[in-house]
């Protein structure tokens, strides 16, 4: 580590939590550079959003700068959530959890240090790139080819890392967090892959829109969606501090995703061009996908009847239920938005956009924001920063998304229900105006609250108060903080 | 890890993440939840596998 980083996480006091790590089974000063990391890129990319949302009704703002115009930005928001904040914390975080969960040290150790500035300063180049005008064209793909190498690269390291890890664990069983990791990654290596090298450079016409359709949604649902699982169920009975529900559950669960999913993505294109079965086939699994939510959600609320009481000082477990919340909402909108008459209804309007932030924001990001309170101020052996601060964050995200995912959805299906009544596009969207309002005033509120909360955690890295450790505990000692 | 498997209320422990997990049930409403949509799903792709206008 250099000098610089060193610096960074010592701040102005002995700082135990920074000893060599040689020998340990995980790298505390690898895992608090990502969660340092991955709250920069959580604070940047959802406040571009709100940039982006504040387009849509003063559509000259920042707009004289081409760098700056909505085109560029937006794509910055989406790779930005996507592969900047929620994949740096759970690349993170899966240094942390995998060695914990199979008693071996993370194979390979040395790469995660390579990995951390290769896929930060690619993130960086990345998201450069898109605001001069390279994009691939493909949304949620939308690296060029020199950002998309290193990415891909990044993927294929940290899946073998795993692979590898998992192999060689001296724990008999895999947990489901490992399930849901190990197979996030593998599933990645070959989607980004597909989506970056093969289909903005081979598929043209309707074929490439039926596969773009696949490649997103494996994005959401074979990424996001079994990574952020994976945290999830690896903090749910940490922080509910008590067993997990059901492992039977477990399977059924990761078993049902993993069959369902790969079906999904031409629901986006009903009434395409695009064979009418197929779509059939996209609207019957997207609708199947209640049976793995439900599992999961049964689980996590099974974990914690009768541990209620374990909330009041716990941050991830805030944030695990509070996500679960909203997974349970998000999921079900996504399966019956599928539907025809759904279809018919939403389409082409922001009810698509409330979904994607239910569940992209609302319950991954806050599922990884979850590992993160939890992890750094074990790992930084502090107590949290400042309890209020924390608050602040927690509510002041609860509040924002509640009001955007509402504001959203309500938003979408009222445009929806004018265009049926055979309104003008153009009055439908002005019509819209005062609730994209009420959009950006919810994400700017997100924003503050994850910017105060990434802050506190900043701080409780460099400025924590200092947890005791018991003379000869072990290196991969973990102290339990006050209120985390 | 300790515990039984073949027993609902058996907890298994992971180490040295000290995970603990119940072997569990699937709740009856679940099951149903299950079957339901099975056959929905039966129905719905033999019925609207093509357009019929």
């Amino acid at each position: 580590m250099s000098t610089a980083a060193n610096a960074m996480f010592e701040g102005g006091r002995a700082a135990p939590a920074v000893a060599a790590t040689t020998g340990e089974l995980f790298d505390r000063e690898l895992i608090l550079k990502y969660m340092a990391a991955g709250a920069f890129w959580l604070v940047f990319a959802p406040s571009v959003g709100a940039i982006v949302s504040i387009k849509f009704n003063y559509y000259d703002f920042l707009g004289h700068v081409s760098w700056l115009t909505w085109g560029r930005l937006r794509p910055v928001h989406v790779m930005g959530v996507v592969f900047g904040g929620f994949s740096t914390a759970v690349i993170g975080l899966t240094y942390f959890i995998v060695p914990r969960l199979c008693g071996v040290p993370m194979y390979k150790p040395r790469w995660g240090h390579h990995i951390f500035w290769m896929w930060n300063i690619a993130l960086i180049v990345g998201f450069v790139s898109l605001m001069l005008g390279y994009n691939s064209g493909i949304e949620a793909g939308e690296f060029p080819l020199w950002v998309s190498i290193p990415v891909e690269l990044v993927l294929c390291m940290v899946a073998v890392q795993v692979v590898v890890t998992i192999k060689q664990r001296t724990e008999p069983r895999i947990y489901v967090s490992l399930w849901y990791i190990s197979s996030a990654y593998i599933w990645t290596a070959m989607n980004y892959a597909f989506g970056h090298f093969i289909l903005p450079y081979y598929m043209p016409g309707v074929n490439n829109a039926a596969m773009h359709g696949l490649y997103i949604h494996y994005v959401v649902g074979l990424w996001i969606t079994p990574a952020g699982l994976g945290v999830a169920y690896y903090f749910l009975p940490l922080a509910a501090k008590r067993p997990l529900y059901s492992h039977k559950l477990s399977l059924v669960g990761f078993w049902s995703l993993a069959f369902f999913y790969p079906f999904v993505g031409t629901h986006h294109y009903i009434y395409s061009p695009i064979p009418y079965w197929t779509q059939t086939i996209a609207i019957v699994a997207s609708m199947m996908l209640i049976i793995p939510v439900w599992t999961v959600i049964q689980n996590f609320y099974g974990t914690f009847v009768g541990g209620w009481k374990n909330f009041q000082d716990s941050y991830p477990a805030k944030f695990i239920v509070i996500g679960a919340l909203y997974y349970l909402i998000g999921c079900f909108q996504g399966s019956t938005e599928a539907l025809r008459e759904m279809q018919r209804l939403t389409h082409f309007t922001d009810f698509v956009i409330g979904h994607s932030h239910l569940t992209v924001f609302g319950t991954f990001v806050v599922w990884a924001t979850a590992g993160m309170y939890w992890v750094t101020p074990r790992l930084a052996r502090r107590e949290l920063y400042s309890k209020n601060l924390a608050q602040w964050h927690y509510w002041l995200t609860v509040a924002g998304f509640s009001v955007m995912a509402g504001d959203l959805t309500l938003q979408g299906m009222l445009q929806g229900t004018m265009l049926q009544a055979g309104t003008d596009f153009v009055q439908s969207m002005v019509a819209m105006k005062p609730y994209w309002i009420i959009r950006s005033l919810a994400g700017i509120t997100m924003d503050v609250g994850a910017a105060l909360g990434f802050w506190n955690l900043y701080m409780t890295i460099r400025h924590g108060k200092p947890i005791p450790v018991p003379a000869g505990a072990s290196a991969d000692y973990l102290p339990e903080p006050k209120w985390s | 890890m300790s515990g039984k498997d073949d027993h609902s209320d058996s907890i298994s422990r992971y180490e040295p993440s000290g995970i603990e997990e119940r072997h569990g049930i699937v709740p009856i409403w679940l099951a149903i939840v299950y079957a339901a949509l099975l056959v929905w799903m039966v129905w719905y792709t033999i019925v609207f596998w093509t357009d019929k206008g």
